[in-house]
C-alpha cells in the first residue's frame, strides 16, 4: 500500500464513489434519527445516527465525514420538520470531522485494520470531539445567531456531548470492530 | 456485406487486485455488430466481470490487472475513458434498484442528459420519446418507491436509450420479474434491437425465458473461461447443456423424457416454431401411459389463514385472504410483482398481524404467540440475503438463531454442521460472508434457517439469480427435508419450473387477493388465473396444444413422470 | 414508513410550489440571513406573518404538521423559561431596562426588559422555524439541488442531497426488513421487555447489516452513475428545474431588495453600533 499524504486524507478523494458514500451516509443518518434511538429512562434519547460519520470517515476520510454529519443533521432536521439549526449543524460538522479522522491515525475499516491502539485513539477523539463541538462551538454559534444565555447553551451542549460520547463508545466500538473483522479476513481464502 | 466486430477480446485475462487468482482467464471472444448474444454460466463464473470489462467499469472503477486486449468498437478500453465508452455501451446492471438514481421516473430517464448539461427544453421531448418506447410515458412523475421491479427495469432501459448506443448490455434482467413481465422485458429488448439496430448482450440464468425471442449465439462461461460458443440450436442438442448443468427448457425435457432424439434440423430453440410432427405419436403414447393416480392421504392441518385483511397505512395489501396449509405440504405461492406474496409470508410469521380475520397454528390463534415463539416453528428466508446476514463469518451466521434461542453448545455444533453440509457450504464455513457471491449468500441464509429445525419453512424467491446446479441442489435438499422429516415448505416464486418440479399445490395471488388454490397442473392450465396473476403458460402448455393433447392432463403426466425419474436417479 | 414525508418528492400545485428551485433556495437563504441579523420587532414580525401566510397557501396536511408545531413551540417555550431561570436579568444587556413587574424571591424576578427580550427571542426562533417549514414544504430534492448549484455551490453537493433523498425510503425499508428477520430468528425487540443495555446490543445486531447493505450499494450506485456520465462536465442541467417564469422574476426582485437591505443593515450596524445593541425598544 502506498502511503497517502496527510493533506490528501484530510480532503478525501471527491470521485463518484465518495459522493455516493456521503449521500448514503446522510440517508442512513436520517433513517437512524427516526428509528435508531433508544429510550433510556423516560425522556432521554440516545440516537445511534452519530455512528454514521465515523463509518463515512473510516471509508472516505474526515472531510466527507464532516459533510455527512453536518448535512445529515440539516436534512434530518428538515425531514423531522423542526427547521434549520445552524448552530447545531455546525457543531455536528466539526464533530464529524474529528471522529471521522480514523484514516489519519492509521485505522482502516476497509482493510480490517482496527486494533487496540486505534480503539484508544478513537475513544480520545470521541471525547475531545464531542466536548469541543457541542460544549464550545455550538453554544458560541447559538449565542451569535439567536442570542441568549451562554450558560444554558453550554449546559445543553454538555448534555448532548455526554450522551453522544456514550453512543459513540458503547455502540461505536463494537460496530467498528465487527465491520473491520468482516473485511480483514477477506484475503487468501482456501476451502477446508 | 461482412459484419464488423464490435467487441473483441484477445487473450484477455483479468485479476481483481483483491483476488489471488485471475477471475477471467484467456478470453477470446468476438461479437459482431447487430448480433444478439446470451452469456450463460454458473453463478460466480465471471459473467458480471466480463460485462464490466465491456462497459469500462473495469479498469476504471475496479482496480485490477489486465493482460491481453479488449477492444470495443475498435478502441482499446484501457486507453479509453468511461465517458467515451458510455456513449457506445448502454448497461442495465444486475441490481435495477440501485441503478435507479433519479428521484422520479422522468428524472431518472433524463439522468444521462442532465450530465451532458443539455438544456431542459431539449431534454423533455427526448425523455418522453424514450419513456414511450418502453411504455412508461404515463409514469413520468412517479417516484421509485412506488414502482414495481418490472417498472424499474423498464426505466433503466429507457435511461440508456438516448445516445442510440451501439451495444446494449443486460446483467440478469429477469431475476426479479414475474413471468409475464419477464416476457415483456425480452420482447422489449428484441424490439429495441430491431429498431435501433444495435448489438445486444444478455447475461441470464433463465435460458428458456430468453429464448422466447431469437438469439444468435450463446456463450457459456465456466470458471472464468469460455467453454462453448454456439447457436442456441446447437447448444440445445449437444450434451454440454447437461454436462455443464444448465437447465433445459421444459418442452425439451418433456420430449427427451419421452425418448425423442431432438436434432438441430428440428429448430428446437422455440416451442412455437419447432418441428414436432415426427415426435407427435411418440409423445402421445408416452404421456398417455403415465399412471397419474395417487393414493389418497389424510392431511393434518398445521396452519390456517382465515379471511385475513392487511393494510400498510392506507394501502390494502391483502384483502380477505384464506387458505390452509397441511403438514408436509409443498406449496408454491405465485403471482405478479406487488401482489402481496411477501406480505402474506410476513403475516404467517407473525411479523405483521392481520387487521381483520385470524391465523391459526395447530388450531390456536397465533396472537397468543410472540414473533420469537412463532419463529421457532416457522422459518422465513428473505428475498434479499444481504438483509439477513448479521455476522461476519458464515459459521457464526448459521449458528446465530440457535445462540439467540439459548441452545446448548453440542446441539448448535450438530445442527450447523448438518445445515452447512446440506447447503454445500461446509468447506467455506470459516469464510467471511462478505466475500462470497450473491448465490452463495442466499444459501447461507437458507442454512441459517435450516439450522433451527423449523416445522414450516417459507422461502421468498429461493432460486432468483441462482444457477441450475445450485438450484437443483437446494431444491432436492428441501425436498428431502420434506420427504424424510415431514417439514412443510412454502416457496414464493416467479419460477414456474420450480412450481412444476417441486411443489404439489399452488396458491395464486393477484392484487392482494387469493385467486386460486389448487394443484399446480390445474392452475397452470387455467387461462383466467394465468392472465389475472401475470403468470404465463409454460412451454408444456404450448407443446400440449400443438400436439393436440389436453394441457391439464399433459402437464400432470409430465410432473408425475418427471418426479418418478428424478427419484429413481437419487 | 414513519415520519419521513414532510418533503415532497414531486412538485406540488400551489403558487409557491410552482416557483423554480433557484428562486426558492435564494429566497430562503436571504430570509435566513434577514431573520438572524437582528432582534428588531419591526424586522421580524412581518416575516413571521408572511411565512405563516406562505405555509397556509401551500395547503399542507395539517395532520402531519400539527404535532410538529406543537413540539417546536413547546421546546422553544421551555428554552425561554430555562433562560429566565438561569438569569432573570438576561434582558438587561439588550434592553437596559430593569423595571420589576413581579418578584417571587430576591433572585426570581420578572423585569419588563427580560420579558420583552424573551418574547422577541421566542418570536425570532418561531420565525426561523416557520420560514424553514414553508421552504421545506414547497421544495423537492431535485429543486434543492438545482437551487444550491445556483447559489454557487458545486453541483456535486446538490447531487449528494438528491441521492440521499432517493435512498432514504430504501434504507428505511431495509431497516424494517432486517429487524423483522432478526425477530424471526429469536431476537426480542419489544422495548418494554428489554433493558436499555440489551436494546443497545440488539440495535447493534441490526445496525451491522444495515450499514453493510447501505454501503454495499455505494459501488452499484456509483457504477450506475459513472455509466451514465456523472461528473463528465463542469456544469449539469436539471430535468425538474423549470426555466425562469414571470413569478420567479418578481421574486428575484424581492430577494435582491432584501439582500441589499440586509447588507445595509449589517454594515451600518458595524460602523455605528446601534444602542443598545441591535435593539429597537420602545420605552
Ligand atoms: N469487486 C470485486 N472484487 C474482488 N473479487 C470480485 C469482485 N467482484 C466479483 N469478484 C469475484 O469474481 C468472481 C466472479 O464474479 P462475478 O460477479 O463476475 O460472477 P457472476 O458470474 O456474475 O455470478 P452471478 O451469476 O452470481 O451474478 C467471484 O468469485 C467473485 O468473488
Ligand atoms: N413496508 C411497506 N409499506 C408500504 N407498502 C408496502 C410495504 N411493503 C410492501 N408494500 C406494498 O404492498 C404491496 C405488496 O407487496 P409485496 O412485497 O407483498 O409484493 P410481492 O407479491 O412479494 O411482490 P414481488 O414479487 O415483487 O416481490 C406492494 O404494492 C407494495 O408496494
Ligand atoms: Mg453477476
Ligand atoms: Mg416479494
Amino acid at each position: 500500500m502506498k502511503k497517502e499524504s496527510i493533506g490528501k486524507i484530510l480532503l478525501g478523494k471527491w470521485d463518484t464513489r465518495t459522493i455516493v458514500g456521503v449521500a448514503i451516509g446522510i440517508a442512513l443518518f436520517a433513517v437512524l434519527m427516526v428509528y435508531g434511538s433508544i429510550t433510556v429512562f423516560t425522556n432521554t434519547n440516545l440516537s445511534l445516527a452519530m455512528i454514521v460519520p465515523v463509518i463515512v470517515g473510516g471509508l472516505f476520510g474526515p472531510l466527507p465525514a464532516a459533510l455527512a454529519c453536518g448535512v445529515g443533521n440539516v436534512l434530518a432536521d428538515l425531514i423531522g420538520g423542526w427547521g434549520f439549526w445552524f448552530d447545531w449543524s455546525i457543531g455536528n460538522a466539526v464533530l464529524g470531522f474529528i471522529v471521522g479522522s480514523l484514516k489519519l491515525y492509521g485505522a482502516n475499516i476497509d482493510e480490517g485494520v482496527f486494533d487496540v491502539k486505534h480503539i484508544i485513539i478513537y475513544a480520545v477523539t470521541v471525547v475531545v470531539g464531542s466536548i469541543f463541538a457541542f460544549g464550545i462551538i455550538t453554544p458560541i454559534f447559538t449565542k451569535i445567531i439567536f442570542g441568549g444565555e451562554l450558560k444554558i447553551s453550554i449546559a445543553q451542549g454538555w448534555v448532548a456531548s455526554v450522551s453522544n460520547i456514550i453512543v459513540l463508545l458503547v455502540a461505536g466500538i463494537p460496530i467498528l470492530k465487527a465491520l473491520a473483522a468482516r473485511n480483514a479476513r477477506g484475503r487468501d481464502l482456501t476451502k477446508e | 456485406m461482412s459484419k464488423s466486430p464490435i467487441v473483441e477480446f484477445k487473450d484477455f485475462t483479468f485479476r481483481y487486485s483483491t483476488q489471488r487468482e485471475p477471475t477471467l482467464k484467456n478470453i477470446n471472444l468476438t461479437i459482431y455488430e447487430g448480433e444478439k448474444v446470451l452469456i450463460l454460466g454458473p453463478s460466480g463464473c465471471g459473467k458480471s466481470t466480463l460485462a464490466n470489462c465491456i462497459n469500462g467499469l473495469i479498469p476504471f472503477s475496479y482496480p485490477g490487472e489486465i493482460q491481453g486486449s479488449c477492444k470495443i468498437a475498435g478502441n482499446e478500453t484501457s486507453n479509453s475513458s468511461i465517458f467515451n465508452l458510455s456513449a457506445v455501451v448502454g448497461t442495465v446492471l444486475q441490481d435495477s434498484d440501485a441503478q435507479f438514481v433519479g428521484l422520479s421516473v422522468g428524472g431518472d430517464i433524463a439522468y444521462a442528459l442532465e450530465n451532458d448539461n443539455m438544456p431542459r427544453e431539449e431534454m423533455l421531448p427526448r425523455v418522453l420519446n424514450s419513456a414511450t418506447l418502453v411504455g412508461m410515458h404515463e409514469f413520468l412523475e412517479h417516484v421509485p418507491y412506488n414502482l414495481s421491479g418490472g417498472q424499474k427495469q423498464r426505466v433503466s432501459l429507457a435511461g440508456i436509450m438516448h445516445d442510440h448506443v451501439k451495444i446494449l448490455l443486460f446483467d440478469e434482467p429477469l431475476a426479479a420479474l414475474d413471468p409475464q413481465m419477464g416476457n415483456q422485458a425480452i420482447d422489449l429488448i428484441d424490439q429495441i434491437q430491431k429498431n435501433n439496430n444495435c448489438t445486444v448482450i444478455i447475461i441470464e440464468h433463465r435460458l428458456e425465458d430468453v429464448l422466447y425471442r431469437p438469439v444468435d449465439r450463446i456463450i457459456l462461461l465456466e470458471d472464468g473461461q469460455i467453454v462453448a460458443d454456439m447457436t442456441p440450436n446447437e447448444l440445445l442438442c449437444s450434451n454440454i447443456i447437461v454436462e455443464k448443468g444448465i437447465r433445459e427448457p421444459l418442452y425439451l425435457q418433456a420430449l427427451k423424457m419421452a425418448g425423442c432424439n431432438v436434432t438441430i434440423e428440428d429448430n428446437p430453440c422455440n416451442v412455437f416454431n419447432m418441428n414436432l410432427e415426427k415426435y407427435k405419436d411418440q409423445l402421445i403414447s408416452y404421456y398417455s401411459s403415465v399412471d397419474t393416480s395417487k393414493p389418497e392421504e389424510d392431511k393434518e392441518v398445521v396452519l390456517e389463514v382465515k379471511n385475513v385483511d392487511f393494510s400498510y397505512d392506507k394501502f390494502k395489501a391483502l384483502d380477505d385472504v384464506s387458505f390452509t396449509i397441511n403438514k408436509a405440504d409443498k406449496i408454491a405461492i405465485v403471482g405478479k410483482n406487488g401482489a402481496g406474496k411477501s406480505t402474506a409470508a410476513k403475516l404467517i410469521c407473525g411479523i405483521l398481524r392481520p387487521d381483520k380475520g385470524e391465523v391459526l397454528i395447530d388450531g390456536v390463534n397465533y396472537l397468543n404467540y410472540s414473533i420469537k415463539e412463532i419463529g421457532q416453528r416457522i422459518g422465513y428466508v428473505m428475498q434479499n440475503p444481504n438483509q439477513m446476514l448479521v455476522k461476519d463469518i458464515i459459521k457464526d451466521e448459521v449458528s446465530l438463531g440457535l445462540v439467540l434461542n439459548n441452545k446448548s453448545e453440542a446441539e448448535i455444533e450438530k445442527n450447523i454442521e448438518a445445515a452447512l453440509k446440506k447447503c454445500d457450504l461446509w468447506p467455506m464455513r470459516n469464510w467471511p460472508v462478505s466475500v462470497v457471491s450473491y448465490g452463495q449468500r442466499k444459501r447461507v441464509t437458507i442454512a441459517s434457517i435450516l439450522a433451527m429445525n423449523p416445522e414450516i419453512i417459507i422461502l421468498d424467491e429461493p432460486t432468483a439469480g441462482q444457477d441450475y446446479r445450485v438450484y437443483t441442489e437446494i431444491m432436492s435438499f428441501l425436498e428431502s427435508l420434506n420427504r424424510d422429516f415431514g417439514i412443510t415448505i412454502l416457496f414464493i416464486t416467479h419460477d414456474m419450473h420450480l412450481a412444476i418440479e417441486y411443489t404439489d399445490r399452488a396458491i395464486v395471488f393477484a392484487d392482494g387477493q387469493c385467486i386460486g388454490d389448487d394443484s399446480v397442473f390445474r392452475i397452470l392450465s387455467d387461462n383466467d388465473i394465468i392472465e389475472q396473476a401475470n403468470l404465463k403458460q409454460t412451454s408444456l402448455y404450448s407443446l400440449a396444444t400443438r400436439i393436440g393433447l389436453e394441457p391439464e392432463k399433459f402437464i400432470e403426466s409430465f410432473i408425475v413422470a418427471e418426479r418418478r425419474k428424478r427419484h429413481e436417479k437419487s | 414508513m414513519k415520519n419521513l414525508n414532510i418533503i415532497n418528492l414531486t412538485k406540488g400545485e400551489t403558487f409557491l410550489h410552482q416557483l423554480s428551485g433557484t428562486t426558492k433556495v435564494r429566497l430562503f437563504a436571504t430570509l435566513m440571513l434577514y431573520v438572524m441579523m437582528s432582534f428588531d420587532l419591526p424586522i421580524i414580525l412581518p416575516l413571521f406573518i408572511f411565512s405563516i401566510i406562505g405555509i397556509i397557501s401551500l395547503k399542507p396536511s395539517w395532520k402531519v404538521i400539527k404535532p410538529l408545531v406543537i413540539f417546536v413551540v413547546a421546546i422553544n417555550i421551555l428554552n425561554v423559561v430555562l433562560y429566565w431561570l438561569a438569569n432573570p436579568l438576561c434582558g438587561l444587556e439588550y434592553t437596559g431596562d430593569q423595571t420589576i413587574l413581579f418578584a417571587y424571591t430576591d433572585y426570581l424576578v420578572v423585569t419588563k426588559g427580560t420579558l420583552w427580550f424573551l418574547t422577541i427571542r421566542l418570536l425570532k426562533m418561531l420565525t426561523a422555524f416557520s420560514t424553514s417549514l414553508a421552504f421545506i414544504m414547497s421544495i423537492t430534492p431535485s429543486e434543492l439541488a438545482a437551487g444550491l448549484t445556483s447559489l454557487g455551490f458545486p453541483y456535486k453537493l446538490g447531487s449528494i442531497v438528491e441521492i440521499a433523498f432517493r435512498y432514504i425510503p430504501d434504507i428505511s425499508r431495509d431497516y424494517e426488513n432486517i429487524a423483522v428477520s432478526m425477530q424471526c430468528r429469536g431476537l426480542e425487540l419489544d422495548a418494554k421487555k428489554t433493558k436499555p443495555i440489551e436494546r443497545l446490543k440488539q440495535m447493534i445486531l441490526i445496525l451491522i447489516p444495515l450499514i453493510v447493505t447501505s454501503f454495499d450499494r455505494v459501488g452499484n450506485i456509483s457504477n450506475a452513475m459513472d455509466l451514465r456520465g456523472f461528473g463528465k462536465g463542469k456544469k449539469r442541467s436539471y430535468y425538474s428545474e423549470y426555466p425562469e417564469r414571470k413569478n420567479d422574476k418578481i421574486f428575484k426582485l424581492i430577494y435582491c431588495l432584501i439582500t441589499i437591505f440586509c447588507a445595509y443593515y449589517i454594515i451600518s450596524g458595524i460602523i455605528t453600533p446601534r444602542d443598545p445593541k441591535m435593539w429597537l425598544y420602545w420605552r
